[in-house]
């Protein structure tokens, strides 16, 4: 079952370059893909796009079976109202490179709020699976901690408990480790790891090549707004096109 | 929606300015607007209420028209706005004549006042001469201020070391107190108020700097309320109300109304 | 006059005072808040005139505008002002020009959040007024306590300026007392007053930003 699909996606910021070139993407149930690319291949605006922070220019968006976005007779892309979008959004996640805590909320609330407020859930139902949530992530004494007296580490974990709350269809990682000193990555691609293993639907972009290699179904190489290889994650080892050949051996430098 | 509640609160807001404006009370007033600052005229007295020679003369005008009197303290400087917009109906605030003929619809003047200059014993100053050099201090406004800048006083107030123009003269005579200023313009019967029991440390140059007429001030064309507030002035000075009042206060009869000269005559 | 009834009247001034403060407050700040929010909308002529009625009230006299608010309906209008009008147009004109005071504020603090916090609480499905009054609001009201106590503090100073359209408050009868009495002692008690007032402000907004502190 397909759960993420944009198709033919162009995307341009003020009318001047485009920074996406008729991208197409198609993410199925359960699957964990991972998307690589040079800064400015445009990997982190499709997945603004993808997550509604962005509206096309071009292109269609689905989730599931439901239409987002889709081409007018001009090739326009239209959005459904607010109200449609709003419900849509249930069904990501999506984890901040800078993790985007809400300083002013405890752990627990951070995870528990937007499933109390937003989907009107029951408080105790929704605090204990937050508890649960949290015990997951190895957090179970940071419940009522803030933000800021947390490492990066902690608290990017915390905003993935917050995106798993909702229960999403599919979750979207930005650079979930950019913003972490090296030592403290190891601690989210673990959790991002046994995610996978219980086959949450998963797209990550990512400069962790190595980690890309053991953790995704499919790797996709972008560069110019277009995705210019893709495959098995064999391919981070043995690729094809030139450019992903360059920009791989920089990263292994 | 949110536009919404924007708007209906501006129109709430304006509608607002009229429903408070014109809530009138409609009782029969005589609001007398005063300089809450001005004894003896109009000020604050023992029991902490409003007083002063204007303000009880003010009063007894009001019985005798069968108004009721409201004393409406004003910011002076506003005090042209007030009488125009209807919010006080006369000034009575030992309000000199001279130079505001045109600008308003007077009584006759009822009182003779002037300006004097009021020095500390100690500056050792006796005449105008002796102001040559020093500082001298007067309210913003007044009638002592207009004084000085008239042509007849020019070769006097360039004399002056400098001059200070001050809010009020509480001030001025705090600066005289403290040596800030050596001389203070002022009215005669505020002075003589200001330096009652401390004549040992303030006196009054004979000279006068101007002599001035005080007058009750309408806005200019009401000769209606003028009228009556005259009559009924001229009942007071018949019957010797106004006569005593000023004893009381200034120690002399200052009554300089036609009726109050008629009625010393015939007496 | 006997210390009793200088207390006595200085009392009502600090009643008067009192009430032209608190009001102000009480309806200048959710003004304020109204007022940033449209100057923060993308709209070119709401946002026009919202920042025209602000930089007004900046950029003239608080006494101007208390004249004009009190005056204008019988200049403009020809309608009659009676004695009541004297303190309402103080209120109108004072939240007129906190409000403008209070909506920039709001609007540096709403412009400091990062973008980030607007962005995870549209992704996590919040309406926009839920992000506003959940997320936003809280941190700008921690951010912005600090101004907002400057101005309330001003704001004590200011009553006394109601005087210009004849309102007593305190420190006019204090002036009224000073010149009738020649004594110092209304202005040592008005003076004091002000201060114990100022005092007791800081020392609440103190607390209140203590409480808020729990988070950075």
């Amino acid at each position: 079952m397909t759960v993420f699909k944009i198709t033919n996606a162009w995307k341009s910021f003020n009318d001047s370059v485009n920074v996406l070139r008729g991208i197409s993407l198609s993410v199925e149930s359960g699957e964990v893909v991972s998307i690589i690319g040079p800064s400015g291949s445009g990997k982190s605006t499709l997945l603004r796009c993808a997550t509604l922070l962005e509206r096309l220019n071009a292109g269609e968006i689905r989730y599931g079976e439901e239409i987002i976005a889709e081409n007018d007779s001009a090739g326009k892309s239209v959005y459904r109202e607010e109200a449609a979008l709003r419900a849509c959004r249930q069904q990501f996640g999506l984890v901040f490179q800078n993790f985007n805590l809400f300083p002013h909320f405890s752990v627990l609330k951070n995870i528990a709020d937007a499933p109390i407020n937003v989907q009107k859930r029951p408080k105790a139902e929704v605090e204990s699976e937050a508890s649960a949530l949290l015990e997951k992530m190895g957090l179970s004494d940071k419940k009522d901690a803030y933000p800021f007296q947390l490492s990066g580490g902690q608290q990017q974990r915390v905003s993935i408990a917050r995106a798993l709350a909702l229960k999403p269809d599919i979750l979207f990682f930005d650079e979930p480790t950019s913003a972490l000193d090296p030592e403290l990555t190891g601690e989210i691609l673990k959790v991002i790891r046994s995610l996978a293993e219980e086959k949450m639907t998963m797209v990550v972009v990512t400069h962790e090549i190595e980690f890309a290699r053991i953790v995704s179904d499919r790797v996709i190489f972008m560069d110019g707004g277009v995705i210019i290889e893709e495959g098995t994650p064999d391919l981070i080892s043995n690729p094809n096109n030139e450019r992903t050949k360059t920009f791989l051996q920089k990263l292994r430098r | 929606m949110k536009k919404n509640l924007v708007l209906s609160l501006m129109v709430v807001l304006s509608l607002l300015v009229p429903v408070f404006a014109v809530s009138a009370d409609g009782a029969e007033t005589l609001v007398v607007g005063f300089d809450q600052n001005f004894p003896p005229y109009g000020y604050v007295g023992e029991d902490g209420e409003f007083t002063g020679y204007d303000l009880e003369l003010a009063a007894e005008v009001a019985k005798r028209l069968e108004l009721e009197v409201v004393y409406q303290p004003i910011d002076w400087d506003a005090k042209d706005m007030e009488l125009d917009s209807g919010t006080i109906d006369l000034i009575w605030n030992g309000f000199t004549m001279q130079g505001r003929e045109e600008k308003y619809t007077w009584t006759e003047p009822y009182k003779e006042a002037g300006q004097i200059v009021l020095v500390a014993v100690e500056s050792g100053i006796k005449d105008f001469a002796g102001l040559e050099g020093k500082n001298v201090s007067v309210q913003a406004d007044s009638a002592g201020l207009a004084a000085l800048e008239d042509e007849a006083n020019a070769e006097l107030t360039a004399s002056f070391g400098s001059l200070t123009v001050v809010p009020d003269y509480n001030q001025a005579f705090m600066d005289l107190e403290a040596g800030a200023v050596d001389a203070i313009v002022m009215d005669i019967d505020v002075a003589y108020f200001q330096i009652e029991g401390k004549e040992d440390k303030y006196m009054i140059l004979e000279e006068f700097v101007q002599k001035e007429d005080y007058g009750v001030g309408f806005k200019l064309g009401n000769e209606e309320l003028r009228d009556k507030v005259q009559e009924a002035l001229d009942e007071m000075a018949e019957d010797g109300f106004i006569q005593d009042l000023s004893n009381e206060y200034f120690g002399y009869d200052s009554c300089t109304l036609t009726a109050c000269v008629e009625a010393a005559k015939s007496k | 006059m006997p210390l009793s009834v200088i207390l006595a009247k200085l009392s009502q001034g600090m009643a008067t005072s009192f009430a032209i403060f608190s009001l102000t407050l009480v309806l200048s700040l959710p003004l304020g808040l109204v007022v940033a929010l449209i100057r923060l909308r993308p709209n070119r002529p709401i946002q026009a005139v919202t920042r025209g009625y602000i930089s007004i009230m900046r950029g003239t006299p608080l006494m101007l505008q208390l004249l004009v608010v009190y005056f204008s309906p019988y200049y403009l209008f020809g309608i009659r002002l009676t004695p009541d009008y004297r303190f309402w147009a103080v209120i109108i004109a004072f939240v007129l020009n906190y409000a403008a005071y209070f909506a920039e504020i709001y609007r540096g603090g709403i412009e400091s959040i990062p973008v980030g916090q607007h962005e995870a609480a549209e992704i996590l499905g919040y309406t926009k007024s839920q992000a506003f009054t959940r997320i936003i609001l809280p941190q700008v009201v921690k951010n912005i306590l600090p101004s907002v106590t400057n101005e309330i503090i001003t704001l004590i100073k200011d009553t006394s300026i109601a005087f210009a359209i004849a309102v007593t408050e305190m420190f006019t009868i204090a002036k009224a007392i000073a010149s009738a009495e020649k004594t110092m002692v209304s202005y040592a008690i008005a003076g004091l007053f002000y201060y114990v007032f100022n005092f007791i402000v800081a020392i609440t907004m103190e607390r209140v930003e203590k409480r808020l502190n729990y988070y950075r």
